[in-house]
């Protein structure tokens, strides 16, 4: 049997899942006090049906860099999931917080066409600090906290990576 | 009588979901085709599909796509015959046609001169109100003083719109519902109009309420035929973009439709248009029409057309450009509807923030009246240079309720990797019951914005977790098992060469 933990609502829930594998293709998956026998099918990459019960899923696991989309029926769950090792180093990196030093980054390559704040200015939360152009689109790269631009380390005009640090604001 | 030419070979002086489309029926039509690309765009989709391809520069479009230069020098390496302009990019731009004909190389569009006449908007309008073409109330020329352009708001009475006479894509357009806004408004809109077009002079229309966007495709020849080849109703729209077509539009009856048709084909012929073109009209809440402009180009959404009639209209494009005929009016029948959604890299969650990216899995739907005019394949790396549309999804179906149906089912089954799509989005809009009725117009997006975005299911959470853990232990054991087959490969190793040198280096013979 194996534990894993999925976290949810960027890591503000957790639940905990034990899968055990009872025959090839059939696990028993216990969510809280719920007991399931499920016959899981993978077709391809990314693609798995499981059955359970007689209800049939077809669903799509979209495997990003930490977390996984999950696609079924009409919703799509936006989760990540960890064995317990994973969960131990994970906890040891410390819990999600807006607290203290936070670094703004791209979520996608493009190019900043604006940096709208300078170091020592005040920003609140949700305001714009640097604007990203991407695929001909303006994009205001928020502060995730109310607070002072204590660095920059983009200028205008210039070319930035997906993930790149913009700005720390404290 | 206008001659006739041959073409050969067609170059497409673009890329993406429109290049594939272009080049899928030049190849029909047995011939040869040429792909101009960016560095960026070397692994593009519709590089792959030509039997030519020119590199023409860097991924910056201004660098690459745009330069009329670069395209007219690639024709010349290739001795491509025609250029298939696309939509977007060199499309509208008159001096590119007038490039190539001066390089004896037919451009498949209108005459340049047609083109100038609908690019500046106030010329445009003056030249539909000479036909006899009903526009949106306003003024017929430019106004350069801010207290005159004031009174005129007034003398036509508020909300009005303040635009860009070189205007398109919303730039230095405003919206003024009250007199002590107008001039702060006025003076931000020329600003935004010389930044964006090098070109400040503005206009005023009548704001019209609850407005659709309802567009008649037209088609004319060098013989002096015009035809009309139905409407497409374009009210979906999300900041000046729009986001679902279909046709027939709900809001016209057939002698409405016969009207616009009739009045479309006047606009076209009042410039000496050839080829295809689309007259975009408003439609009040009054059901009164006014002309809004003409795209001298193939639209984006041209699909809808071609799925209600059976007609090609980039094979109609290429055998205008040689000189042939087209239908008569009377042959083009038209026949139960049709819905395109859009299928755009972008997250809705994230303020539709763009999501370039390396696709990693893409399947997409097929089955009864499903179209789907792709330009990106699995592997791909969507660039962030570009326009976000990676793909638009169309259905058929003899109803319209059935073809919504149909399109639901169609982008249930479409399946992208890697990148976030707006693919949920457009499920909503399409089920959302104002969409439903038909009774919707361009404010939709906006309205609903909130209904449109939609939280995951709670009831399918469990069932979530259940299938990522199962994939995580499958993972996990998959590797394991894996791992375990390779120490066994190990152990007994199979080349007699390996077998004598590892039991000579026990001996120590060999060092």
């Amino acid at each position: 049997m194996s534990t894993y933990v999925a976290l949810l609502d960027g890591g503000k829930r957790e639940e905990s899942i034990d899968v055990k594998l009872l025959s090839p293709g059939v696990y028993e998956v216990k969510i809280g006090d719920q007991l399931h026998v499920v016959d899981a099918f993978k077709h391809d990459y990314g693609t798995l049906n499981i059955i359970v019960d007689t209800e049939s899923y077809s669903v799509q696991l979209d495997q990003r860099a930490t977390e996984v989309k999950v696609h079924l029926r009409d919703s799509v769950f936006t989760l990540e999931i960890l064995d317990e090792k994973r969960l131990r180093m994970r906890r040891a990196a410390g819990k999600f917080t807006v607290e203290g030093k936070q670094t703004l980054a791209t979520p996608m390559p493009g190019k900043v066409v604006k940096v709208l704040r300078k170091v020592g200015d005040e920003v609140k939360e949700g305001e714009g600090v640097v604007v990203v152009e991407a695929m001909k689109m303006e994009n205001d790269i928020k502060s995730p906290k109310d607070g002072k631009v204590v660095e920059i380390f983009v200028q205008e005009g210039q070319a930035v990576e997906g993930g790149a640090r913009l700005a720390v604001v404290e | 009588m206008p001659e006739t030419r041959t073409i050969k070979k067609i170059l497409v002086a673009n890329r993406g979901e429109i290049a594939v489309r272009v080049l899928r029926t030049a190849r029909e039509m047995g011939l040869r085709t040429v792909a101009v690309y960016s560095d960026a765009d070397r692994g593009a989709l519709h590089v792959r599909l030509a039997h030519e391809a020119v590199h023409i520069g860097p991924p910056p479009s201004g660098e690459s796509y745009l330069v009329i230069d670069k395209i007219v020098e690639a024709c010349r390496v290739t001795r491509a015959d025609a250029v298939h302009p696309g939509y977007g990019f060199l499309s509208e731009k008159a001096e590119f046609a007038r490039a190539l004909d001066k390089a004896g190389i037919v451009f498949i569009g209108p005459r340049p001169e047609s083109m100038d006449a609908m690019g500046v908007k106030t010329t445009a309008r003056k030249n539909m109100a000479a036909a006899g073409v009903p526009t949106v109330p306003g003024s017929p020329a430019p106004i350069a003083e801010e207290k005159e352009a004031k009174a005129f708001a007034e003398s036509i009475g508020y909300p009005v719109m303040i635009k860009a006479a070189a205007g398109g894509g919303g730039k230095g357009m405003k919206k003024c519902d009250r007199p002590e806004d107008f001039l702060p408004l006025w003076q931000s809109a020329r600003r935004e109009a010389g930044g964006a077009f090098g070109d400040d002079r503005l206009y005023i229309e009548k704001f019209l309420e609850k407005p659709r966007h309802v567009e008649i495709q037209v088609f004319f020849d060098a013989h002096g035929n015009g035809i009309w080849i139905g409407e497409r109703e374009c009210s979906v729209q999300r900041r000046q973009q729009k986001v679902i077509e279909e046709s027939p539009s709900c809001i016209l009856d057939e002698k409405m439709r016969r009207a616009m048709g009739e009045v479309a084909v006047k606009a076209g012929k009042a410039v000496g248009y050839r080829g295809a073109g689309t007259v975009e009209f408003l439609v009040d809440a009054g059901r009164n029409f006014y002309f809004l402009e003409m795209n001298t180009r193939l639209q984006v959404e041209h699909p809808v057309t071609e799925m209600c009639t059976g007609l090609d209209l980039v094979r109609m494009q290429i055998e205008v450009a040689q000189g042939l005929a087209i239908p008569a009016q009377e042959q083009v029948v038209r026949s139960g509807h049709a819905i395109e959604a859009r299928v755009y890299a972008e997250d809705p969650a994230r303020n539709f923030m763009p999501s370039p990216g390396k696709i990693t899995y893409l399947r997409v739907p097929g089955g009864p009246g499903i179209r789907d005019d792709s330009g990106v394949y699995a592997g791909w790396l969507v660039p962030q240079f570009y326009d976000p549309m990676i793909s638009k999804l169309l259905a058929w179906a003899p109803t319209r309720e059935r073809a919504i149906a149909r399109l639901l089912r169609a982008l249930g089954d479409y399946h992208v990797h890697g990148i976030t799509t707006n693919v949920p989005y457009l499920r909503n809009a399409l089920r959302h019951p104002a969409f439903g009725s038909g009774d919707y117009d361009t404010g939709f997006c906006a309205r609903y914005a909130k209904e449109l975005l939609v939280p995951p299911d709670a009831k399918y959470e469990q069932t979530a977790l259940i299938a990522a853990a199962i994939a995580a232990f499958k993972r996990d054991h998959d590797e394991a098992e894996a791992f375990a087959a390779r120490a066994g490969e190990a152990q007994s190793v199979r080349s007699n060469w390996a077998r004598i040198g590892r039991a000579r280096a026990l001996r120590g013979a060999v060092r």
